[in-house]
């Protein structure tokens, strides 16, 4: 059970992610996240040469941050922390400005013309029901630890005595005290979380596996060649 | 033009009518052809009717509005209907409105108020795992699924695919009347009838077939319909045994495997969570896998939470080869030389479970030595292409590690010509080790799909057996395909029904979308479903207009398995049986109906023979009447119970560790005769003849293992019988689980490739992609080639080759061994993670209907009246944020290759040699 002043705080315990996107897409059905815009995202990273050769993923969402550079950017006050921890929009707040997408070191929130201001707040209206967040109810491999540090009972607080020496956070030379931490990714895949601009949905190309970039704005992308006719041919009579 | 999506422009490519306008220019033509073209065509001589008075009781006048009754409509990708930025008009308006909702179907803000949600219990289908589900309904409407806490399999844990669920409801190009063609077949002209009509149309043509005492010739396609019973019951009541199934193209040879190992039942259920070593052949659990999600999640605490080793076999680097501890990329074909070389390895290091072989084993310790000597790790390395020196590293491991050490299968060493004996020789490495039925080791229970007609009997009368006979249903190559449960060989349908093998006059399909999903799909499969004296009638139920309903004559929309009823159960994780129920959540929208549902109704049109083995209401009565078999366990009403729980689990038995050493009971040992000399025991059965039902074990009558010796059978004396009778003298033939090579790739050249498909983590077949939180995660799907092999051939991610296949050469293969099957244009994307002489497609994508999402097509819906708002909403993100569309710079809707994979059942079992294709590319 929660306390009566809970801390919403998150671990993930990375090496147990099998990379299957259920995080994802269950937050896409519960805040029905258009097409294109993301709360959550998994990243994937394939690398090493044959046969050596290992994947990793890295699920990501809102860090809930403590020192928030979206709130601090919003100049119309639209964005709120709260003393459960959880950075909240006010959506009759936000006049559209895009200043937190700018200023977010972790593709988290995003904020294009034809939306308002939008990002994970741990499924607050879950929490409201005493429900856990959609990514944390889901995930099949049992990743992601979530709960109250105030109760030392919770999932999160459980998780953290064990293994709390071994977490850390992503890209902690932005400084920005993240509510969420991490068990076991790969230092490397920080890369390919944009700053500055939401998950680009080209990140889920499967030719973006090897690469450690985080925009795939047009020069970055394969140019597939165009199959004119992909209809098979009948069968013929041709030996091998 | 501007037709770039606002939201997926980069500031390079601002000018987009010049990207806009290029990516037209090459397009493919299928692509080319946009949407599902909807149109009043106004050539119907149909008049108009009212609708149904039953659908209007239901749904409400106003949701029939939309498309009148006999009007014909188009159902194909016609040309683009609107150019996609008219749809975007809207944009700017959205800027100070924010507080509004933003998604036209008015939910785009939605914060599911959950005090007010109703949570029903049901079962997933979005692939054939059977998670245990709970939907959430809010004001009428299934807002969100999560998984069943009460499920002892997947507990509250679901996968993108089962979280992707409540968007089939809704899906804004779902098919909500019956109707009926009436241009050439595959034109796709069709018109709206009732479903009096559809009944009465498909029950006058199954009586006229059984009239002419020709019942076989009704036959039902599934793919998984997860309602084995009903269908059954429905093909018994006409007398006819053709229900045609995919189990050969799925997983036939790993069920004969298990079965003829230890005979209980078709699956094993490794008690992952308690194992200190997995060894996995072929199967790629963290994606795909029967039961993957049970399974990986058990994976998972057992590697993490008990410091398991993963050891993965597989010619790609899925992501649980890329997550396991090693990778072996083993040559394709070698599983079983690899597992024999592992065991060999194991019983010369004397680390092997002497007493449990010489025990439990019909060939003992000493056997074993002598018949195992030949396949060293040296000769495993020659054959595998892995060092000798792995493994014996590996194989001592694992003894290491027994009994709490798995190895396991599925379809990377089961769908190969000699993956039969694959799969053998895997299990064989469990007996080995003395792991079989061990704590953290290779478990098994009893069949799980008797339980639900034993706890939940079906109502009587029931209809006997059919005695008519159909070589497609049973062909006679392949005499262990229908030995030990009815698995048959499902790729043969198309090319019996061409060569004539057998005849059907009415052709039923449901859950499945053969032309993209069988081998020879598009080609071999289209040519049958669209020649009118092959397949004389369709009717396909379908949910979305897929490739099989295209070829049909009438569609029956269904409802999702979130709308309908059933009992469904598979081997349960924490060994011990089980039952689900799904149940509807919420109502199908418009006129759809679930199948069972039409099959009654059919049933009860046919005559009054077949009318009296569907004495119910409906399916849901049905259920009822059945879970009444429930009430006496359960203390309360048996349907009630279930509707509750999702879940009944029988708690009265202890977990199923090693079933072979439980004791007989006095009931089982009643009327017994103990061999005193062997300790075989016999009783006689119902029919007076004697079976052996048991061994004397440690001075204890133990039930054994439900094989002829009640053994564990390393050697089967029916699998030699079956080979000698077909003549099959390949060493796979001899009753051991020998090695023995894929003709096809003993006889490839050098500048021959293998060519393999795979499953994505958010597909399932051909029937996801037109969902499109899925289909946003996985659209394409270019072939992946090793690096090396690429480099050697000049080719780099994003380059086009031309890939030509071959018929194969092997025991009852059809003619034409080496021929060539097809070529295909399919882009690559060069890869580490895949064996140098592999290429790899997976299965799942290039569907050509289904939808906005499945076909690339942003822009929106049909300017027609078949969509009716009244009953689903039209969906602003299939409407604008397409973006994999390849109009808005992406890389559009992927490709099939399943129709240049050639059919290829695998000797005396007949399961699909998916693995075995031989091909050769050449840069375009």
């Amino acid at each position: 059970m929660p306390t009566a002043n809970p801390r919403w705080k998150l671990a993930l315990d990375v090496e147990r992610c099998i990379g299957c996107h259920a995080c994802s897409v269950a937050c896409k059905v519960e805040n029905n996240v258009p097409l294109a815009r993301f709360r959550t995202k998994v990243y994937y990273w394939e690398h090493g040469k044959f046969p050596d050769v290992k994947r990793n993923f890295l699920p990501t969402l809102c860090m809930q941050c403590e020192d928030a550079p979206c709130l601090k950017a919003c100049p119309n006050d639209a964005i709120e922390r709260f003393s459960d921890g959880i950075v909240r929009i006010d959506p009759d707040r936000c006049d559209h400005a895009a200043k937190c997408e700018s200023a977010c070191p972790y593709a988290a929130i995003g904020c294009d013309d034809n939306d308002i201001a939008d990002k994970c707040d741990f499924c607050s209206h879950r929490l409201d029901a005493g429900m856990e967040p959609a990514c944390v109810e889901t995930c099949p491999a049992e990743v992601f630890h979530f709960g109250d540090a105030n109760d030392p009972q919770s999932p999160y607080s459980l998780f953290m005595k064990k293994h709390g020496k071994e977490t850390a956070v992503l890209k902690p030379e932005e400084n920005t005290k993240p509510s969420v931490s991490y068990r076991g990714h790969a230092k490397e895949m920080e890369k390919k979380i944009p700053k500055g601009k939401l998950h680009d949905p080209f990140s889920y190309e499967i030719e973006t596996w090897t690469s450690l970039e985080s925009q795939f704005p047009k020069p970055k992308r394969v140019i597939w060649a165009k199959v004119v006719d992909a209809k098979p041919s009948t069968p013929t009579g041709g030996k091998s | 033009m501007n037709r770039v999506d606002p939201k997926t422009v980069r500031p390079e490519q601002s000018e987009g009518s010049d990207h806009a306008s290029n990516a037209s220019a090459n397009r493919h033509p299928q692509r080319e052809r946009k949407f599902l073209k909807l149109r009043a065509s106004g050539e119907s001589s149909t008049t108009p009717q009212s609708p149904s008075r039953r659908t209007a009781m239901k749904q409400g006048i106003s949701a029939l509005a939309t498309l009148a009754l006999g009007e014909t409509i188009m159902l194909i990708p016609g040309e683009a209907a609107a150019a996609p930025q008219e749809c975007r008009t809207t944009r700017k308006e959205l800027i100070g409105q924010r507080a509004e909702k933003r998604r036209i179907s008015g939910d785009g803000r939605r914060k599911n108020d959950y005090k007010k949600a109703k949570i029903i219990k049901g079962v997933c289908l979005n692939c054939s795992t059977v998670c245990g589900i709970q939907g959430y309904v809010i004001d009428g409407k299934l807002v969100k699924v999560g998984g069943n806490p009460e499920d002892p399999n997947n507990g509250k844990s679901l996968c993108a695919k089962g979280q992707s669920g409540p968007t089939i409801n809704t899906n804004a190009e779902r098919i909500l009347f019956p109707l009926k063609r009436v241009g050439a077949r595959g034109e796709g002209k069709w018109k709206r009838i009732t479903w009096d009509e559809a009944y009465t149309d498909i029950a006058t043509r199954i009586r006229k077939a059984m009239d002419e005492g020709k019942p076989e010739e009704v036959a039902i396609q599934i793919g998984r319909s997860r309602i084995p019973e009903e269908m059954t019951r429905f093909l018994n009541a006409i007398g006819s045994p053709s229900l045609f199934n995919h189990r050969a193209l799925c997983s036939s040879n790993k069920r004969a495997a298990n079965y003829a190992c230890f005979g209980d039942t078709d699956w094993e259920t490794g008690d992952f969570a308690n194992s200190k070593y997995i060894l996995n052949f072929g199967s790629n659990f963290y994606e795909a896998h029967q039961g993957a999600i049970h399974v990986a999640k058990r994976i998972i605490r057992g590697r993490f939470d008990n410091g398991a080793k993963l050891v993965t076999v597989d010619v790609r680097c899925s992501n649980t080869a890329g997550r396991s501890d090693d990778w072996l990329c083993a040559n394709p074909g070698s599983e079983g030389a690899l597992a024999l070389a592992m065991c060999n390895a194991i019983i010369m290091a004397g680390k092997h479970d002497a007493k449990w072989l010489d025990t439990w084993s019909n060939v003992n310790a000493a056997q074993m030595k002598v018949w195992i000597a030949k396949y060293t790790p040296e000769w495993g390395e020659g054959v595998t292409g892995i060092a000798a020196a792995t493994i014996r590293r590996i194989a001592l491991d694992f003894a290491a590690a027994a009994p709490a050490a798995i190895a396991f299968t599925n379809r990377g060493s089961a769908a190969h010509y000699n993956g039969f004996n694959n799969d053998r020789a895997v299990i064989l490495l469990n007996a080995v080790v003395g792991s079989i039925g061990a704590v953290g080791g290779y478990c098994y229970g009893e069949e799980p799909t008797r339980v639900p007609g034993r706890v939940f009997p079906n109502p009587l009368p029931t209809p006997p057996s059919p005695k008519a006979k159909s070589a497609i249903e049973d062909p006679v190559e392949w005499p262990l395909a229908n030995k030990w449960q009815r698995m048959k060989v499902g790729q043969i349908v198309y090319s019996g029904l061409k060569e004539g093998r057998g005849k059907v006059q009415v052709y039923i399909s449901y859950t499945v979308a053969t032309p993209m999903t069988w081998p020879e799909g598009r080609s071999l499969t289209v040519g049958v479903l669209k020649d009118e004296k092959l397949v004389p009638f369709h009717a396909c139920s379908d949910v979305v207009y897929s490739e099989q309903a295209h070829y049909a004559d009438l569609i029956l929309p269904d409802a999702s398995y979130m709308e309908r009823w059933g009992l469904d159960t598979r081997n349960n994780m924490e060994l011990r049986d089980y039952v689900t129920l799904r149940q509807p959540m919420i109502p199908p929208p418009g006129e759809c109906v679930s199948f069972v549902d039409s099959m009654i109704e059919i049933g009860k049109r046919i005559s009054p023979e077949t009318a009296k083995y569907f004495a119910f209401k409906d399916h849901e009565e049905w259920m009822k009447i059945r879970c009444a078999g429930l009430t006496p366990r359960v203390g309360e009403d048996g349907f009630e119970y279930m509707k509750k729980h999702g879940v009944w689990q029988d708690m009265t038995k202890p977990k199923y560790y090693a079933l072979y050493s439980w004791e007989l009971t006095a009931a089982q040992m009643k009327g017994a005769r103990v061999d005193e000399k062997t300790g075989d025991i016999f009783r006689a059965n119902a029919a007076g003849k004697e079976a052996k039902i048991g061994l004397m074990v440690d001075g204890k009558a133990r039930r054994g293992f439900a094989t002829p010796s009640r053994k564990f059978s390393v050697y089967h004396e029916d699998i030699e019988a079956a080979a000698k009778d077909r003549k099959f003298d390949e060493d796979g033939g001899k009753g051991m689980p020998e090695y023995f090579p894929v003709p096809s790739i003993a006889k490839m050249k050098s500048e021959h490739l293998h060519l393999v498909s795979f499953k994505w983590n958010v597909h399932t077949q051909g029937r996801t992609q037109s969902q499109k939180f899925l289909t946003e995660i996985v659209h394409h799907n270019p072939m992946w080639i090793n690096a090396k092999t690429a480099a050697d051939r000049g080719l780099k991610t994003g380059d086009l080759v031309e890939i030509t296949t071959y018929r194969p050469h092997g025991h009852a293969m059809g003619p034409g061994a080496g021929e060539v099957l097809g070529t295909a244009l399919i882009p690559v994307w060069v890869t580490e993670g895949i064996h140098p002489r592999v290429l790899a497609v997976s299965n799942t994508l290039g569907n050509l209907f289904a939808g906005r999402a499945a076909t690339a097509t942003n822009g929106p819906r049909q300017d027609i009246p078949a969509w009716s708002d009244s009953v689903i909403a039209e969906d602003q993100d299939v409407r604008d944020d397409i973006w994999w569309d390849t109009r808005n710079g992406g890389t559009g809707a992927g490709f099939n290759i399943n129709a240049i994979l050639p059919i290829q059942p695998a000797p005396l079992v007949g399961m699909q040699g998916w693995y075995d294709t031989v091909c050769s590319i050449r840069k375009v």
